[in-house]
């Protein structure tokens, strides 16, 4: 009796990796879209309104779901209130809370490159310099979403049943 | 120090600027930042060098020198991380903070079509400090009452640079439409409607539309808008008794004066002139003044830290101008001595130019003769 449900528990466990696996693949490529909205929003809030950067930001917040919406949020709340105490800079900032919260994304090492050589140029040129860095993000997300598509395609269902059945051979294994 | 405007600088720079002896910072004028270059501050018509730990000095070689990455935060602070949105503000070279403070900026111009398109490379401050003087109003107002009208006369504040136009202009915005005259027969009259046309913030430092400064119940500030055009926006549709602007100067300018005295609006603007005769000296001003547009002058000058003025009137002012032969020519510094000697004259000995005789002149000849 205890022994099945031992078994139940590893694949249990097993399928749920899988599927835990599964939905990061799937989850990539929505988020570097929803990033790429936000760029698309800065660049309208840049060329036509001029908004400080700080007030773009957090628009951008309001605009996009989560987990992208925390990250900016967190930017343009430390713009606009903390720089007062510590006299940080825009490039600081974007790389502290990139950094801190890049885990509870499902985006991977390119897409943070990107978006942190973005974070060096933002609010430190004129305007035609700062759309040409936010096209040149947008390019390279683009790039980076393509790839994510075709892993998800290729990945998302075969660790969907590589847990389950990883799991089966443990048991296997085990009895 | 004003802790508002202490945000405005990065830590290091902050440390030092937060232990300036106390009455230098009770009469602070400017902070001037330059890369990797001594700390200056001017306070009290006088001016010194900062070193590390706050004191003042005259040795510019023991002065804190700010750095490359001071100057870009101070930068990003002072243009509120967005450098994109003060373009225009760049290319007139100065950018207005919360508070009204007036950072003008040195850098590389960047040209575009031979016209100045913004500033990069900017390693030059020049932080001045905005001060609301609640009081110097009510000293200038009473000899500028117009008590036929029960208004003020048409009004040119002058002065050179630093003595105080802004302020002055700012305190009397605020009695005139507080109705604070300051006069005993003025008594019972109502304050007016101010219309205040604030090119370069600096009046009323506005934030998000609402003025920082106290400018009386009854005014309306257009921020950061062109004067000539502002002045047609207020007369059009805010219908103000007074129009204040500051620094005319421009034709277009005056064109917009004119169109407003004859709308029925009276004028307060400042202009930049060390005295009555630099007024009739420059094109724009002196056509104002010989149209008789102004009804009254106030002239602006600083002695031992004090800001005194002398009113004069347009006829005063007309017979002052035409004894054009003791003009200066240009202002003095404000430390400079009232009488300073006569710098001795330097004498140049004339030699014997050689005589030099251009190649071409003799190869056209060569051709000629060929």
């Amino acid at each position: 009796m205890l022994k099945f449900i031992g078994i139940a528990l590893v694949l249990f466990a097993g399928t749920m990796i899988g599927f835990v696996q599964a939905a990061r693949y799937a989850a990539r490529p929505k988020q570097i879209r929803h990033v790429l909205h936000a760029l698309q929003r800065l660049e309208t809030e840049i060329s036509y309104g001029q908004t400080p950067l700080a007030q773009a930001l957090d628009r951008i917040a309001g605009a996009v779901p989560p987990p992208i919406s925390p990250l900016f949020k967190a930017i343009a709340r430390a713009l606009s209130n903390e720089t007062a105490r510590t006299g940080e800079t825009v490039r600081e900032i974007w790389e502290r809370e990139i950094a801190g919260r890049w885990a509870d994304t499902a985006m991977r090492a390119p897409e943070q490159e990107a978006l942190l050589r973005l974070g060096s140029t933002l609010g430190a040129s004129g305007r035609e310099d700062q759309l040409k860095h936010i096209r040149l993000a947008m390019l390279q997300l683009q790039a980076e979403e393509a790839t994510a598509r075709d892993e998800q395609q290729r990945y998302e269902k075969l660790s969907r049943s590589l847990g389950a059945l990883g799991a089966a051979l443990i048991v296997i294994l085990i009895v | 120090m004003n802790p508002s405007l202490l945000t405005l600088f990065p830590a290091a720079l902050r440390g030092v600027l937060d232990r300036l002896p106390g009455d230098a910072v009770q009469t602070l004028e400017e902070i001037r930042v330059r890369e990797n270059r001594p700390l200056e501050i001017g306070y009290g018509s006088r001016s010194a060098f900062v070193r590390p730990d706050g004191s003042l000095t005259d040795d510019y070689r023991s002065a804190y020198a700010p750095g490359k990455e001071e100057v870009r935060a101070l930068l990003e602070r002072v243009t509120n991380h967005s450098l994109y949105a003060v373009e225009e503000e760049l290319r007139r070279g100065y950018v207005t903070v919360p508070g009204g403070h007036r950072i003008g900026l040195a850098g590389r111009a960047v040209l575009d079509k031979g016209a100045v398109a913004h500033l990069r490379d900017i390693a030059g401050f020049n932080v001045r400090i905005a001060r609301a003087r609640v009081g110097f109003g009510a000293q200038v107002l009473p000899g500028l009452l117009d008590h036929g009208a029960r208004t003020i006369r048409h009004t040119l504040i002058v002065s050179p640079p630093q003595q105080g136009k802004t302020t002055l202009i700012r305190d009397l915005a605020r009695c005139i439409s507080a109705g604070e005259w300051h006069h005993p027969r003025a008594i019972g009259w109502r304050g007016r409607k101010v219309g205040i046309v604030d090119e370069r913030s600096e009046i009323a430092a506005c934030e998000r539309g609402v003025p920082t400064f106290d400018l009386g119940p009854r005014s309306d500030v257009l921020d950061a808008c062109p004067k000539a055009e502002g002045i047609m926006m207020m007369v059009r549709s805010l219908s103000p008794e007074v129009i204040v602007v500051d620094e005319i100067g421009r034709p277009e300018d005056a064109a917009a004066l004119n169109e407003a005295i004859h709308a029925g609006v009276r004028v307060l603007a400042t202009a930049h002139a060390s005295n009555i005769a630099d007024i009739f000296a420059r094109p724009v001003l002196s056509q104002l003044a010989a149209d008789g547009v102004f009804g009254a002058y106030v002239l602006l000058s600083r002695n031992a830290g004090l800001v005194g003025h002398r009113i004069v009137s347009a006829e005063e002012a007309a017979l002052e101008a035409s004894g054009r032969g003791r003009m200066r020519a240009g202002a003095v510094p404000r430390d400079a001595p009232q009488d300073a000697p006569q710098a001795a004259p330097v004498t140049v000995k004339t030699r014997p130019m050689p005589a030099i005789r251009s190649p071409d002149v003799r190869a056209r000849g060569d051709e000629e003769r060929a």
